[in-house]
């Protein structure tokens, strides 16, 4: 706290203006999105709307709540492929967990469990196989969809109306909640994230381990174990997305998401996070999720065609970077 | 030595080519290779039913016939499809049963197997070239033109209309659209098509987000909807009851499946048009079967369409069409 007080005072400071800037950068490109996508429409009013920004809040949740898990993996150094197939396993097995007479809330309990032993796996793939979290979880990637269709019988999964199927709706029960209950759940994750991230010893072993693997270790922290910790966490959050994503196509569907694991790099990687590890922040990783959100939604309302989209959404994700890279050179 | 291994591949030949013979002659049972754009929309194992039907009939009249049902299960894989048809081609199936994911993708693979002596009949969806035995399938045009007649009736020739297109390169939704759309301008000059160029992409997840951002758009302007086929449908009808504005708006879609039939006596869906995929299974199997015996098999064979809605349901006819007899053949 006493530190933070001294931060204040010295706010003025061009070191501390230029982290403020640099804290800021992504939200910037999310209000220049908007209000270049406000100018272009022939109705700004209706793409202001709050309804509008219900829906792109709730098509951002399944990708934001992988993003925070992706966030924690990316900081860390390392990376995970899998994401899509995870979404996909778990939506799966939540929707045959209903069908099997399971209570909604033990079915969402399972499938965010799903999640986590699929995380587990890759941790111990990468840290008792030694193989580099790339090539592990682009095995991964290819176990967890093919168990998905498996366990699905190559079909859709239908299942009864439950509760579960409510996560996403745009108009939420009781109306005072304003947004979906997803949104709510997705912007707890990630505050507390945040604070994980940040205040908690965990969290700077997190910083630490991305930054400097070998540094880490000589200050007596189990790196193989954090690994396997973060890997974990973050497939819970994965298999979360998972049921998220059969609440919104009322389905296990077992070839959903399929590279949804690159809009959930791209989210981190927009938000400031370097694949390089030690660099990262949860707020930014939110805002990247929100762009892509509103790029998509802003298109289609402009009546531009799908390759257009593809094109700037590929663009922003270089200029993001690169921007990233020159203020980092400079400071 | 080099006399008796010679003798030894001369014999083999001999015995290779005895076999061969013997595989031409008809008592022999035929491998014929079944292969849909995917495995996850219903509508494929309506096909699937339907060609094993055509198995057992030919069975019982004494041509012994094995269905072998491969796909790719995502719906627009085209180069894993073009592996299937490579595959069975290679294998030396006697006959393919092809619904192409792509008009032009497909057509070398198609053209490949022809020359290595494996023919192919086209189903669904076209094929831009003629080296194919015939082609069986619904007439795309005429169910597009029955949308839009359905769609000029609800809304007595006049309002504004939304139409939310499949996506690219797919021949038989292009071909609904255009039927729709031609019959739209020709007929009921009156209504306006205010959104005609997005796509609703491969999956319910693609199309609930696209219908989400167009709804919010033009939701509040237009009074009638076509989507041409089963995914874009379901996803326009996910959005629209999410939004609560389903059966406000006239919603005219196109296959058909259970979430359809609840949703036209809900009054949210007032018609589909809906094909005939056991049929086209059927016919696909039995006009490959018939041009292997040598019998004279057309170029083009119509498979039917009609429109279903909360009026004409209850008939035997559209029951049989709504409801065909899959567990009786499939297992």
């Amino acid at each position: 706290m006493v530190a933070d007080v001294k931060q204040s005072r010295a706010f003025f400071n061009a070191g501390q203006l230029q982290s403020w800037l640099n804290r800021l950068g992504p939200v910037l490109g999310l209000l220049l999105v908007i209000g270049i996508f406000s100018i272009l429409m022939d109705t700004p009013a209706r793409f202001l709307s709050p309804n509008n920004l219900r829906i792109v809040l709730s098509q951002t949740v399944i990708v934001a709540i992988g993003a925070i898990g992706m966030t924690l993996i990316i900081i860390s150094g390392g990376i995970d492929l899998a994401v899509g197939s995870t979404i996909a396993l778990t939506g799966v097995i939540t929707a045959l967990g209903i069908n099997g007479g399971l209570p909604p809330s033990v079915a969402l309990l399972t499938g965010i469990l799903v999640g986590g032993l699929v995380g587990v796996v890759n941790g111990l793939v990468i840290t008792r196989l030694k193989v580099v979290p790339f090539i592990a979880t682009l095995g991964m990637l290819g176990v967890a969809r093919g168990v998905a269709k498996w366990m699905a019988n190559q079909q859709t999964v239908n299942m009864p109306s439950t509760w579960l199927n409510e996560l996403l709706v745009m108009f939420p029960n009781p109306a005072w909640l304003l947004v979906a209950p997803g949104v709510w759940i997705a912007i707890v994750l990630a505050v507390c994230a945040a604070i994980v991230l940040r205040n908690t010893v965990f969290g700077r072993r997190v910083f630490a381990l991305g930054s400097n693997e070998a540094a880490a270790r000589a200050c007596g922290i189990a790196t193989d174990r954090l690994k396997v910790w973060i890997y974990g966490l973050a497939g819970l959050l994965f298999g979360l997305a998972g049921v998220m994503q059969m609440s919104r196509l009322r389905q296990g569907d077992p070839t959903v998401a399929a590279g949804s694991e690159l809009d959930i790099i791209a989210a981190v990687v927009i938000g400031g996070g370097s694949l390089n590890g030690g660099e990262g922040s949860i707020l930014g990783s939110m805002i990247g999720a929100l762009i892509m959100a509103f790029l998509r939604n802003g298109c289609q309302q402009v009546g531009w065609p799908n390759y257009i989209q593809e094109i700037i959404i590929g663009a922003i994700i270089v200029v993001a970077v690169a921007i990233d890279r020159w203020r980092s050179a400079r400071s | 030595m080099h006399k008796i291994l010679l003798l030894i591949f001369t014999l083999s030949l001999g015995a290779l080519a005895i076999s061969c013979t013997k595989a031409e002659a008809p008592t022999k049972k035929l491998t014929i290779a079944v292969i849909p754009k995917g495995t996850t929309h219903e509508f494929w194992k309506s096909i699937h039913a339907g060609s094993n039907k055509a198995a057992q009939e030919l069975a019982a009249q004494g041509t012994q016939i094995e269905v072998i049902w491969k796909g790719p299960l995502r719906e627009d894989d085209r180069e894993q499809q073009i592996q299937v048809v490579e595959g069975f081609a290679a294998q030396g199936v006697n006959g393919i049963v092809l619904a192409p994911l792509d008009n032009r993708a497909l057509v070398r693979p198609v053209s490949d197997a022809q020359r290595a002596g494996v023919p192919t009949v086209i189903i669904d969806s076209g094929l831009e070239s003629d080296e194919f035995v015939s082609f069986v399938a619904t007439d795309n045009r005429k169910g597009g033109s029955l949308a839009a007649d359905r769609m000029g009736q609800l809304l007595n020739g006049k309002g504004k209309v939304l139409l939310l297109r499949y996506a690219e390169g797919s021949a038989s939704t292009t071909e609904r659209e255009e039927g729709f759309l031609e019959t739209m301008k020709q007929k009921f000059p009156e209504i306006e098509l205010v959104s005609t160029d997005q796509y609703a992409g491969a999956t319910r997840d693609t199309a609930k987000r696209a219908s989400e951002n167009l709804l919010n758009r033009f939701g509040d302007e237009v009074q009638g909807i076509f989507t041409p086929n089963e995914s874009s449908t379901a996803g326009m009808l996910l959005a629209l009851q999410d939004i609560g504005k389903a059966g406000k708006v006239s919603f005219v879609g196109f296959d058909s499946s259970q979430t359809f039939i609840d949703a036209i006596n809900a009054n949210q869906l007032h018609g589909i048009v809906v094909q005939n995929p056991f049929n086209m299974g059927y016919l696909g199997v039995k006009t490959m079967v018939d041009s292997l015996l040598g019998r004279p098999v057309s170029k083009k064979i119509d498979t039917g369409v009609m429109l279903v809605t909360k009026e004409n349901m209850g008939t035997p006819e559209v029951q049989t069409l709504l409801h065909p007899p899959l567990d009786q053949y499939l297992k």
